[in-house]
This record gives structure tokens, C-alpha cells and sequence, in this order.
């Protein structure tokens, strides 16, 4: 490039940015102006007007980030951090969320700010398909003076970039009042995580987690009618009849007290009081499933006999019949290491983070346990055959527990608590197929 | 819109870039002889330190290191021969087969040993290495110890594997592997330097190998140390987390950066898309731990392949392949591992052009073909709207940049795509109470070349 002088009606004509820094690369020495020339300059509007027509496809799901709060183990007193005596009640804890607001008004949009899940909704989402999420931005009720931004990391998900990655310092997150698409268009079935990755350690400690999770192509041409799997397995190996996410993760009274009472966390003081399945501790793993989204307020509807649980929507607890093959889709983005275990039943431990047990040469890694220890941020999937009915009662009953028994407690309240759920057995074919994860 | 500010600091950054990596300069070389010269892409890859004979003397002395809080730490550490402290402890690399001699000088306050967890066979002053016991049957040390104040004892073994071991002090271990008494050795197969193993498989390019040793750090436990008094062990309470002796942003800077005298050695791990002609060979991460915490160590933009353990191929018996993908490896006390990663993806893409491309433009080295000229599927909102990083690019293109919001500053130098490997125990990226700092670093992907990068 040839040396220029630069001159302010030169900088005003090129309307500053990209160009101006081209046009002050010229007035470097050589070697440095090499640097400053990138591979391709990309305006902003190439992206806003050209691709108009590629960015109108509507978001698959629409993910709005705020603040809310949970209920866990109010009999637990942990002052003056437990139940926190901001939370309305029947709430103990403050927390931060996404809320899935597909569908709802803009107006229902902004309502929910203040009214978060915990965990964040399961996400399944079928291989080679495109998805999008939208990622909105409202502002936590509670916190007015932050200003933190949030993003969506699809923790594990291959040959990411940097853009949609949502890590915050390499990419881009979502300021309050905002929204971005994030787009993914899976090759590699198996269970995954998604999370807030914005000021990580606080977000997603104070509950910005859920469970997202990839359908093997292999369910379009099952090698039985009907049949669906965890992997594009070939040989059937993966293949269930019902399957249960569970999402484990802890919670430290002080931090989430801390946020509530505008005071800064010590991160290296972390130690959990609670630990939870799907957003809830024991017993609270066996309450039902939420009852879906009000139409009028667009807020949750609590499980039926459960007011306090309406903000933790996601059930813990494993039905299924004598004979159905279960899969279990663990993921840990607790702090803590669970080793959960079940007892009574041996699973096979077919896939860990979101890969087949299988080595390049078709070796099978597949292995029989009864315990699974999960580092934070790994996924497990491992399948058990319900063993046969043998009553009385209308089910058996077998436990799925953080065999760390330290950790099997709420705050130390007496009596069991934490990562804990049952898991029943009816005689063959009294429940009905499975439509939804952890129905 | 100002955007002379924006290139005033841009700059600056480029600047400042620049010339740290001339003073720096590249890759294995003799250590301690870190010779200028051009930025290279490896100024922050593995530095082994090597001796034809096999023999090396490490000195147990006192040092310190800079923290990412602003702290200083009192530590312990092997230096290597008269050279400056430093943490953690040189990069030995030796050959399968070789006889390994190491001389121990120790200038400490107390007894310094040091043990080769993985290694067989190990002798000591001619006499077979072992625990030593005092007179009334008491453990006294894992080996035998250099006597403190100015002491010298000899170790000497065969490196009969190939991997990535481990060497750490055997005497009062809880306390001085802490203090900083621990290093890397690297057993290279017979097969080639550019081999994990003695399998073909496990190749990989050779100035992208990248070292993560991980450790932890109770600075109140060192400030006792410093000042001569006891330490209750049981009230032991890390506040920093590290690679490679440094917390996050220092584990980015290169190795041998001026302003870490004590800290060597760099985490950044940068390779190009992978491209089956040009680019075939992953990236290997030696992973270490002196930690007393599992680690779950996660990196971002793809899985890792866990091919060893412990110094030990994951190949069954009969060469069955036992290796397997993690996007989260968890690393336990004492632990090694042995990983291979590449990015990009030229079979199946990523479902549109990562380098944003239009059609009629040449196709690069690894790119998609289903993905050439595709459009970004999203709108990419206005820089009002968007809170960047100061890594990023300005750009969602591999090799672009764009313009970032007026007073935001990046350190990106040319569309690179910054992509983080970090503890998942999210409670460890931090040093005390400052978050996104700790056992955090970047895998920084070039645009394939010739590129514009540094």
C-alpha cells in the first residue's frame, strides 16, 4: 500500500472503524502495517443487509436470562444465609435462570423477569438439524445496580466457533434489553449441558444450567420399528425405551445469599450446603413435573400439591416398566464430584460426554457398573434394564444417590437429603410409552 | 464515533505484542539460553530442557512468583543447575532407553528428596532408592535426601517407557510438593520425537505440543514457611489455581516473558484448522497434577483424546485401541495424561462458511466444500447490542475482524478465534475472590496459511 498522509477529511470520508484502522496501518513501518492487515475485512453491514434473508428463520426456542427464586429444604437453618429472609414466601433461595419464552407475547416476555427456572429446561435436539436459540436479556428484579451480560455455552458441541461458542472474553454475550441468535447444527448425538458462561463461576452457580442433549440420525431408520437410541450405535447397544436427565449440581447458602444482599462472593471460600437433581433436592426429586406455562401470565404452573416447587419445574423421579431398557443421561456442572450409584440395578455405562464407549478400531469400551463419578462439566449415559416386578405394592422401589454420603443432606438438617431419587418398577406394561424425558 | 482512540490502543497492544515476542523467541532450545529472534508461533509451546548425557542437576532453592491478583508467593523450587529459580521445575526430556542422572544440590532450611512416580528401578548414591526410616521405624522420607543447607545426593534410572511423568519431592511431601517442588519428565518413544508412544497413532505435530502441569497454592501456608513457622496442614485452603505455575491472563504470555522471571513456561496452546494435506497432525497436551483436588479439565471448541495414562498407552493387549474422546477430562493428584485435539471440521462442517467467504472466493486449506460461501444462518447484532470480549475478533469469521464498539479494546492481532480450556470446578478459575482468573488458558486457532498473524 502506498504511504499516505492522513488527513481528518480522509478519516471522515472512511467513517472510521475497519477502514481507518486500514488507512493507519499505512502509517507504520512496513513490517507492523503487515500485521495490522487482516486476512478480510468484514463490514458490519454485509452482515445486517446481505444475509437478511438467512437470518429471518425463526428461533427453535427462546431462552430469556433473569433472576428468580427456589425452594430448597427450608427446615435447614444456615443463618443468616438460609432460608434468606429476602425470599418471598415459600422460597429460601435466590437464583438465575433461563426461562424458555417460546411463544409468549413480548409483553409475557417482560413479565417474567424475576420468575426464573432452575434447572433450565431440557433440551433435546435431533442430529443434522439445524436449531436456533435466542438468547434474551431482561435484568435481574432483585439486582437493578448489575449489569451482567449472559450467554449460552453448548458445553462439549464439536468444532465450535468462537461466536457461538458464548464464552464471553473469546466472543460475544447479550447485554440487558438485548438478544443474539446462537445456531448450531449438530453431527454428534449424545448428552450435552448448556450454561451461562458470563462471569461463569457466579452464573452458573447460582443455577444457569440445564441439560441439552443430540437424538441419533440412527432413531430415523431404527433397526426395530419404534426404537429409539443414545448413539448411532449399529448394533442396537444404546437402544431404551424411556429416558430420565438428570442434572446435578450444588449450592452454596453464602453465595447465593450474597447476590441477594448486594455483597461480593469469595469464590475460594465455595463450599456447598445443598445438592440438587434437576434444580431440587430429596424428597423434593419425586414431586411431578411442573404442569407447563400459564397463557395468560405466561409464568410456570407449580406441580399440583408442590406452590413451592413452581420455579423448579423439573422432575427427578424414574418410572418405568419391568423389562424397558432406561436411559440415564447424569451431567454434572456442580463444583462438588458426585459418584452416583444405584443400587440394586447394574447399568452399562455406554457413552461418556457425549461419545459412544467405542474405540477407533469398533473395540467395545462399553463396561457394567453400578456407580458413575462424574467430574463437573462430564456427562455419562448409562442404560439399566429394569429388572422384573416382584411387588407387592404397585412398584419396587430402588434408590439412584450420591454414594458421597457427605453430600447426602440438606445443610445438615437431620435425615437424608440432597442428590437422591427413586426409582420405581411397575409390572410390564402398566405405563403408558414415553413421550418427554422424566415423565 | 471516535475510532482514533480504538487505533491508538490497538496499537499500543500490537506494539507491546511485538515486542515481547522479540525479546522472547521460540521453541526447544537449550534451557536458559532463550535466544531472540522473529516471532515465532511456538513461543509458547513446551520447552524441554536437554543434555546429551542424560544427567542434570536440579538445586532445591527459594524463589517467588507473581500471581494474577497482584500477589507475590514465597515458594520452593528446582532450578536447574546454577540457573534461576523457577516453577514448577524444568521440562526434563530424555529418550526411551536412556540412563537418567540426577544430581540434587539442596539450599533449603530442610531435608529435600526427590522420587520419579513411574519409573523402575530407580538408584540412589549406587544403592537402590527406597523409603528411609529412622532409628524407631518412623518414615523419615519416600527416598533418600539431599541433607539441607548445601547437601548433594545422585539418583539414576533407566527411561524404559515413553510418557509423561511426573518427579516431585519424596520428603515431607504434603508440604514441599506444595511449596513448589515438583517438575515434568518427558520420556520420547524410539519411534521419533514426534511421537506420543511408540505407535503410530499417536503422532502429532510436533510445535504444537503444549504443557499443562496444574497446581494449587494455600498462600497462607507459604507465608509460614516463610517466616520459619508451623503449619497446621489440616486448615490447608488453596486461593490459587495454575497452569504452569501461572494464574489466568498470565497463562497466556509467552514463555520467558520478562515480566514472569520465575514462571516460565506459557499455556497457550496455538495451532491452524485441521486440514487432512496440509495440517493433518493434532496438537498434544501434556497434562500433570500436584493438586489435592480432582480437576475437571475442559476445553472448549472440541473433545480431546485421552490416548495415556499415567505414562501408559491405551492400547489393550492384543493393540485393541482403549483410547476415548472427553470434552471434560478429570485429572486426579498425582496424575498424568496424554491428549490430542484438532479443530475443524472438512467431512461434515459446520453448516456455514467459517471464514465468511463469498462463493466465488478460493477455497482454504480444510474448509468444507458444503460450507463454502454459505452465509452466517444468524444476524449478528449492531455493536450497541453486543458486550464483546477483549479476545475477540469483532468478526464471527475465522481470519476477519470487525469493528467493536467504541472504547472496547481487543488484544486479537488477525481473526484469530480465542477458545478457552479451563478447570470446571468453577470455584478454581479465580484467585481469591477476582474470577476469570486461575487454571483458565486459551487454545488460540491461526487462520490456515499464510496468514497475517504474528
Amino acid at each position: 500500500m502506498k504511504e499516505q498522509k492522513l488527513t481528518r477529511r480522509g478519516f471522515l470520508s472512511l467513517g472510521g472503524g475497519i477502514a481507518a484502522m486500514a488507512v493507519g496501518a499505512a502509517l507504520l513501518p512496513r513490517q507492523l502495517k503487515a500485521l495490522l492487515q487482516p486476512v478480510a475485512v468484514v463490514k458490519a453491514d454485509d452482515q445486517v443487509t446481505g444475509l437478511a434473508a438467512a437470518a429471518d428463520l425463526p428461533a427453535n426456542r427462546y431462552l430469556l436470562g433473569t433472576d428468580g427464586w427456589a425452594y430448597m429444604s427450608p427446615g435447614t437453618l444456615i443463618p443468616p444465609y438460609h432460608p434468606d429472609p429476602w425470599a418471598p414466601p415459600p422460597f429460601t433461595t435466590y437464583v438465575f435462570g433461563l426461562r424458555d419464552v417460546t411463544g409468549l407475547t413480548p409483553m409475557q416476555v417482560e413479565a417474567q423477569k424475576g420468575h426464573v427456572q432452575i434447572s433450565m429446561p431440557i433440551i433435546g435436539i435431533n442430529q443434522e438439524t439445524e436449531y436456533r436459540i435466542k438468547l434474551g436479556n431482561v435484568g435481574l428484579l432483585m439486582r437493578p445496580d448489575l449489569v451482567d451480560s449472559h450467554s449460552v455455552h453448548f458445553h462439549g458441541f464439536r468444532n465450535q466457533t468462537a461466536y457461538f461458542d458464548g464464552e464471553p472474553m473469546g466472543s460475544v454475550s447479550v447485554p440487558i434489553g438485548s438478544s443474539m441468535m446462537y445456531y448450531y447444527k449438530p453431527h454428534d448425538p449424545g448428552t450435552y449441558m448448556y450454561h451461562c458462561h458470563f462471569e461463569d463461576t457466579e452464573h452458573v452457580h447460582m443455577g444457569m444450567t440445564g441439560v441439552m442433549y443430540v437424538r441419533p440420525i440412527q432413531n430415523q431408520s431404527p433397526l426395530n420399528p419404534g426404537e429409539r437410541y443414545a448413539y448411532n450405535d449399529g448394533n442396537g447397544l444404546t437402544a431404551y425405551e424411556r429416558e430420565f436427565a438428570i442434572l446435578l449440581t450444588d449450592s452454596w447458602a453464602k453465595g447465593h445469599w450474597d447476590d441477594t444482599h448486594i455483597q461480593v462472593s469469595d469464590w475460594s471460600d465455595f463450599r456447598a450446603d445443598f445438592w440438587l437433581m434437576n434444580g431440587r433436592v430429596w424428597p423434593d426429586t419425586l414431586a411431578a413435573n411442573g404442569l407447563g406455562t400459564d397463557p395468560v401470565t405466561g409464568d410456570l404452573i407449580a406441580p399440583p400439591g408442590h406452590p413451592e416447587l413452581q420455579y423448579q419445574p423439573i422432575s427427578s423421579l424414574i418410572q418405568v416398566n419391568a423389562g424397558d431398557r432406561v436411559l440415564l443421561r447424569l451431567v454434572n456442572l456442580g463444583f462438588d464430584l458426585p459418584a452416583m450409584t444405584l443400587t440394586g440395578i447394574k447399568m452399562r455405562v455406554v457413552g461418556k460426554d457425549a461419545t459412544l464407549l467405542r474405540g477407533r478400531d469398533g473395540t467395545d469400551l462399553s463396561y457394567m457398573s453400578n456407580t458413575v463419578f462424574l467430574g463437573s462439566g462430564e456427562s455419562v449415559d448409562a442404560i439399566f434394564v429394569a429388572p422384573p416386578y416382584q411387588g407387592p405394592g404397585a412398584y419396587d422401589t430402588y434408590l439412584l444417590y450420591n454414594r458421597s454420603y457427605g453430600h447426602l443432606h440438606n445443610g445438615g438438617y437431620s435425615g437424608y437429603g440432597g442428590q437422591m431419587t427413586e426409582v420405581r418398577v411397575f409390572s410390564a406394561g402398566t405405563l403408558p410409552p414415553q413421550t418427554e424425558p422424566n415423565t | 464515533m471516535h475510532p482514533l482512540p480504538v487505533l491508538r490502543t490497538l496499537q499500543r497492544a500490537l506494539m507491546l505484542a511485538l515486542v515481547v515476542a522479540l525479546l522472547t523467541g521460540g521453541a526447544s532450545t537449550s534451557f536458559g539460553q532463550a535466544m531472540p529472534s522473529m516471532p515465532a508461533p511456538t513461543s509458547s509451546n513446551l520447552v524441554c530442557a536437554t543434555n546429551p548425557s542424560g544427567t542434570f542437576t536440579l538445586t532445591a532453592k527459594v524463589g517467588s512468583i507473581s500471581v494474577p491478583d497482584g500477589n507475590i508467593v514465597y515458594m520452593w523450587g528446582f532450578a536447574l543447575g546454577d540457573g534461576p529459580f523457577q516453577y514448577p521445575g524444568p521440562v526434563l526430556c530424555v529418550n526411551q532407553g536412556d540412563t537418567v542422572t540426577v544430581v540434587l544440590h539442596n539450599t533449603l532450611t530442610e531435608d529435600v528428596s526427590i522420587i520419579f512416580p513411574g519409573q523402575v528401578d530407580v538408584m540412589v548414591d549406587g544403592e537402590p532408592s527406597q523409603p528411609v526410616l529412622d532409628a524407631g521405624g518412623n518414615l523419615v522420607s519416600l527416598a533418600k535426601a539431599a541433607a539441607a543447607g548445601g547437601g548433594s545426593v545422585t539418583y539414576s534410572f533407566v527411561a524404559r517407557e515413553p510418557g509423561t511423568y511426573l518427579y516431585q519431592s519424596g520428603t515431607n511431601p504434603d508440604k514441599q510438593v506444595q511449596m513448589g517442588l515438583a517438575g515434568t519428565l518427558i520420556v520420547r518413544p524410539t519411534v521419533g520425537a514426534d511421537y506420543v508412544y511408540n505407535s503410530a497413532d499417536t503422532r502429532f505435530k510436533p510445535d504444537t505440543e503444549y504443557l499443562l502441569f496444574l497446581s494449587e497454592i494455600d498462600p497462607t501456608m507459604h507465608q509460614a514457611v516463610e517466616q520459619g513457622l508451623s503449619f497446621d496442614m489440616r486448615n490447608y485452603h488453596p486461593r490459587y489455581w495454575l497452569i504452569n505455575g501461572r494464574g489466568f491472563p498470565d497463562t497466556l504470555a509467552p514463555n520467558f516473558a520478562p515480566w514472569l522471571p520465575n514462571q516460565p513456561y506459557s499455556a497457550l496452546e496455538r495451532i491452524h484448522p485441521y486440514d487432512p494435506i496440509n495440517n493433518p497432525l493434532p496438537m498434544l497436551n501434556r497434562f500433570l497434577s500436584v493438586g489435592t483436588f480432582n480437576y475437571p479439565f475442559h476445553a472448549h471448541g472440541q473433545h480431546v483424546r485421552v490416548i495415556a495414562r499415567d505414562g501408559r498407552l491405551l492400547k489393550g493387549p492384543l493393540g485393541e485401541d482403549l483410547s476415548y474422546e472427553k470434552f471434560t477430562v478429570t485429572i486426579g493428584p498425582g496424575q498424568t495424561m496424554d491428549t490430542l485435539f484438532r479443530w475443524g471440521d472438512p467431512d461434515r462442517g459446520i453448516g456455514y462458511d467459517i471464514y465468511g467467504h463469498a462463493p466465488t472466493d478460493p477455497m482454504l486449506p480444510g474448509e468444507f466444500p458444503g460450507d463454502h460461501g454459505v452465509p452466517l444462518p444468524v444476524t449478528v447484532p449492531s455493536e450497541q447490542d453486543q458486550t464483546t470480549g477483549m479476545y475477540y475478533s469483532g468478526s464471527p469469521f475465522l481470519g476477519a475482524m470487525g469493528p467493536m464498539l467504541p472504547g472496547m479494546m481487543t488484544y486479537n492481532q488477525c481473526g484469530e478465534m480465542y477458545i478457552i480450556a479451563h478447570n470446571h470446578a468453577l470455584q478454581q478459575i479465580v484467585a481469591w475472590d477476582v474470577t476469570m482468573s486461575g487454571m483458565a488458558t486459551y487454545i488460540r486457532i491461526d487462520p490456515p496459511l499464510p496468514n497475517m498473524c504474528p
